[in-house]
């Protein structure tokens, strides 16, 4: 083999030995010829030249060594100098095609953005896994009452404690209110569980220990949560061990629990041991323990299902009259932490998608758009041998960086959108405090960064490397094949204005019913209306009497603050606090058991009408005469009642009665009826209401309201009396906490809290996918435009005006936005029911959200449109056939 | 110790030599022997080993090219950095072949403590 055929052999793979033998062999050679030269005949001087060399074999080995290290190195400097090149170039066209390179990050930044915060949010609340081990084991073993969910007696605790074969560890927990009088006093949400409790849901604790079996009630111990431990005792480690008066009862503290136990809805504070009576273990009729349990780790929640099933049917058998249509359920417990907030989030994930969906539209149809525009290019780097493989991977390159760089530019709006969502997320969202932006976030984000680089780099990659040079290069770029493109890019454009449709109209449907339920009549006024709730404990306030000589001190006092222009209280204002439904009957109509009037009753003082701004609609107000003992009996109704109790007839004079000890009537007649008050917040329904003065309370009325009032005061403008109203209450009894004091319109706003939180969400993604689609038409009507500069040119050459070419441009767009939000308001019409729970006022089928939807996204879209159609008519008509 | 010590100035020589222009294995073998007489008389062979290592260095350049003879040949030329990197040897070099040069021909019996 001549060694110049063997040079050539290498443009296709190295080959140091043959380079290495060539040289070596060249050596020889020259040697030999120089011994022949000085007179040695040749074959001796073969051998004195392989004399001279020396060790050939090894001298080879070490060459051939060097030499293919050099390669190697070579090859991967090579390598990296490609991709060097690569994104030089890459970045070097995004600057100068501003336009595209602003779409493209844009695109990716919002879609990836808002798709990894709100994945974020949605991780935590849903998909994360709960702090406790073997949190998948936990379950929530309720009693079912027809079709719903309730609590269990001790009985049925303890019969499925001994008796199940799939139950691991049960617990018992009941939620209590606690007076910690410790220093300041306030009223606390707590639990007592049984100590089982913490070895369902273990987490390891922040301090000192749980419950111990044996520790019940009488051992005075409590683990405290970890927000009470830093709000109340300021995260200060020396806890463990001190005594804290818990209603008046030393407790020792034992443990704090860790910030990560997750606290259920109820949210309690603090936790104290006990063990069911014995009467209680065998009581079947008392409906108060909420238990909870760990499966063994063999069983499945339907195994656990069938088992209590079982235990509870043999339940039945032995008192068949306390389990008239009662039954059991075992609940995973994650359910029961998010069961309320299940279908908003899914609802927003599904937006999430679409708006994910709308930005790959654009990327790939942007994509598109370039590599056909690139054609010409591509083409004539082909013609000069620029290999294929090569041409694809400049491209991926080009795909890559801008995926990176989009990718990048989307973690940064991601972090921006969870500070936003958790800091305008309502309280009552579990675990959205700990959203952040986490790996398995990060993962999605970079996966879905890729996934758009790559799979979407590739397609019009390959695709543009498929060019027939001939007609490239004859046609100008203009083939009959760049129609099929448009036809797809047409496609994509319609599919995002669809899915933008969706999303708007939704959006709309939320917005609406946030509006519609601002609009509602709260029937008061919650202006300046500071309310205080108080317990007055049984110990010192055992008789009605001892109650109302303290409310009426308390009230006394907070009419006396300064700024305070009315004051009342009433078991229940609207908001808070609880009411007892009665039967009722009237004086002059047959009593029928059966045919009961219900009333909600609550007990209020004189003023409370006036302090909280309910109007009288007839008769009169609760007078302060109407108080006074021995004073007649009477009552203030709502309309509600009225309606349902007398019709048309003037209900004023009437007499009533419920509520009483036996069978006889204790009459109270009806001297006013009252507006209807949302008293359970605005989406509410109007229930019948009677308002009784304190005074004439029913018998056994004070313990059934758990001897609590909520103290309310109607100040001027700009004063602030929460402090000062707590300080009043301390004078009046320093040992009494208020449970909770806040200005009505905070607790309004509150109780909007979660339905805006989701109004938001799901409005500021139909933003972005509004604002993704935009982009998208725009992208590819100037695409559409630049495409056909030579066309418009020859049409403004013939007498074209730029109207003519506006509105050919416009038209193009028109189309497409046309087919899309026909297709999108079909697609909305069956996927807006998905809303029906969350909606207030309107059905999902609103057309005012589907008409306006539509006509925002085609003003959207044609004036995106309008940009380059203007552009497209004030083309010289020389520079386009000059091109 | 003929060895070791060629083997250290080998590749030292061979820059030296690129100096003059380009030139392939055998012409550098045979001008550092007529440079150096019998003193550097070394197996020819382990000429090449070093000049793959300097090319691996990027201190020298290879390319084929055709002999006087009309013989296909690797011919060597010196980098811009072989030329630096010679520049800095010879001083270090010759600093210390004559260091070596002076102990070995001094005359001086070494004081005693």
């Amino acid at each position: 083999m001549t060694p110049t055929w063997r040079r050539y052999l290498r443009f296709w793979r190295p080959d140091a030995r043959a380079d290495v033998d060539d040289e070596l062999a060249f050596h020889l050679q020259e040697r030999v010829d120089e011994l022949v030269a000085g007179g040695m005949d040749t074959r001796t001087a073969r051998a004195e030249a392989l004399r001279l060399f020396g060790d050939m074999p090894r001298v080879k080995d070490e060459c051939i060594e060097e030499a293919l290290k050099l390669e190697t190195e070579m090859r991967r400097l090579e390598t990296l100098d490609v991709l060097k090149q690569d994104a030089i170039y890459a970045l070097r066209l995004m600057r100068a095609h501003p336009t595209f390179t602003g779409a493209i990050l844009l695109t990716l930044a919002l879609g990836i953005g808002a798709t990894t915060a709100v994945f974020s949010v949605v991780n935590t609340v849903l998909l994360r896994p709960l702090p406790y081990r073997d949190a998948d084991r936990i379950v929530w073993i309720a009693e079912k009452f027809r079709d719903g969910r309730g609590s269990a007696s001790g009985g049925h605790f303890t019969d499925w404690t001994n008796q199940s074969r799939t139950l691991e560890t049960t617990a018992i927990w009941q939620q209590r209110t606690i007076n910690l009088t410790e220093g300041e006093p306030e009223r606390f949400r707590a639990a007592r569980v049984t100590p089982s409790f913490f070895n369902v849901l273990y987490v390891r604790p922040a301090l000192g220990r749980y419950f111990l079996p044996e520790e019940n009630a009488d051992s005075r111990v409590t683990v405290l949560s970890y927000p009470l431990w830093v709000s109340r005792f300021n995260a200060d480690s020396s806890i463990i061990g001190r005594q804290i008066r818990l209603s008046g009862e030393p407790h020792t503290v034992i443990g704090v629990a860790p910030a990560t136990f997750t606290l259920t809805q109820f949210d309690e504070r603090l936790w104290t041991p006990f063990a069911l009576a014995t009467a209680q273990t065998t009581n079947y009729g008392a409906h108060t323990f909420v238990v909870f349990a760990k499966l063994k780790a063999t069983a499945t929640i339907e195994q656990a299902q069938a088992d209590l099933a079982a235990i509870t049917e043999g339940i039945r058998q032995r008192v068949p009259d306390e389990m008239n249509e009662r039954g059991v359920e075992v609940v995973p417990y994650r359910s029961v932490l998010v069961g309320s907030v299940d279908t908003q989030l899914w609802v927003l994930l599904g937006a999430v998608t679409f708006v994910l969906l709308i930005g790959c539209g654009n990327v790939v149809s942007l994509l598109l758009a370039r590599a056909t525009s690139r054609r010409k290019e591509i083409a004539i780097r082909g013609a000069l041998g620029g290999a294929r493989i090569r041409l694809v991977r400049q491209l991926l390159t080009e795909s890559m960086l801008l995926a990176i760089a989009g990718g990048l530019a989307g973690i940064a709006v991601a972090k921006l959108g969870i500070r936003f969502l958790v800091g305008f997320g309502p309280a009552g969202v579990p675990r959205l405090d700990l959203a952040g932006l986490s790996w398995e976030v990060l993962g999605f984000a970079t996966a879905a960064t890729l996934l758009c680089g790559v799979v979407f780099g590739l397609v019009p990659a390959f695709r543009a490397t498929r060019v027939d040079l001939q007609s490239e290069l004859r046609d100008g770029g203009r083939s009959s094949r760049g129609v099929i493109r448009d036809r797809v890019r047409g496609t994509l454009i319609v599919g995002e204005m669809a899915v933008a449709l969706v999303l708007l109209v939704s959006a709309g449907l939320l917005l609406r019913s946030a509006y519609l339920l601002q609009r509602v009549e709260l029937g008061f006024d919650p202006t300046n209306v500071t309310m205080m709730r108080v317990a007055l404990p049984a110990i010192r306030y055992d008789s009605a009497e001892a109650v109302q000589a303290g409310v009426t001190r308390i009230l006394d006092q907070v009419r006396a603050l300064p700024g305070v222009q009315l004051g009342a209280a009433g078991t229940r204002v609207p908001m808070w606090g609880g009411s007892i439904d009665i039967g009722v009957r009237v004086d002059g109509r047959a009593f029928n058991p059966k045919d009961l009037l219900i009333g909600h009753v609550r007990l209020v003082t004189d003023q409370y009408f006036e302090t909280i701004g309910i109007p009288i609609l007839r008769g009169r107000s609760l007078k302060a005469s109407d108080f006074t003992p021995g004073a007649p009996s009477v009552v203030v109704v709502n309309e509600t009642f009225a309606r349902r109790t007398f019709g048309e007839e003037n209900p004023i004079g009437k007499r009533i009665s419920g509520w009483t000890r036996d069978s006889l009537p204790e009459w109270r007649e009806i001297v006013g009826v009252s507006g209807n008050v949302r008293a359970f917040g605005r989406e509410n329904e109007l229930p019948p209401e009677i308002y009784m003065p304190m005074t004439h309370a029913p018998a056994g009325a004070w313990p059934a309201y758990n001897r609590s009032m909520t103290f309310i005061a109607k100040t001027r403008t700009d004063v602030s009396v929460t402090a000062a109203m707590r300080a009043a209450l301390k004078n009046v009894d320093a040992e009494l906490p208020a449970f909770d004091v806040q200005t009505m319109d905070d607790v309004l706003v509150q109780s909007m809290a979660t339905r805006r939180f989701n109004t938001m969400l799901l409005t500021s993604l139909g933003l972005t996918g509004l604002l993704l689609a935009a982009i998208g038409i725009y992208g590819v009507i100037a695409f559409f435009v630049n495409q056909r500069t030579h066309e418009i040119g020859v049409r403004m050459a013939l007498g074209a005006t730029s109207r003519n070419v506006v509105a050919l441009v416009v038209q193009h767009a028109a189309g497409l936005a046309g087919v899309g939000i026909i297709l999108g308001g079909l697609a909305a019409y069956w996927a807006t029911k998905a809303l029906s729970g969350m909606l207030f006022g309107i059905n999902a089928r609103d057309p005012l959200a589907f008409v306006v939807g539509a006509i925002v996204l085609l003003a959207v879209a044609l004036g995106a449109a309008w940009i380059p159609a203007r552009r497209a008519s004030r083309v010289p008509p020389i520079l386009a056939l000059t091109e | 110790m003929k060895n070791e010590l060629l083997h250290g100035t080998l590749e030292v020589m061979i820059l030296k030599t690129l100096t003059w222009g380009r030139l392939h294995g055998y012409g550098i073998g045979r001008w550092i022997m007529e440079q150096g007489g019998d003193a550097l008389r070394i197996e020819e062979g382990s000429l090449y080993p070093a000049l793959y290592r300097l090319e691996r260095k990027g201190l020298i350049d290879a390319e084929w090219g055709l002999s006087e003879k009309n013989r296909k040949a690797k011919y060597y030329r010196l980098t811009p950095k072989g030329r630096r990197v010679l520049t800095a040897n010879v001083t270090t070099w010759t600093d210390f072949a004559t260091a070596v040069g002076r102990v070995l021909s001094s005359v001086d019996a070494p004081s005693r403590a």
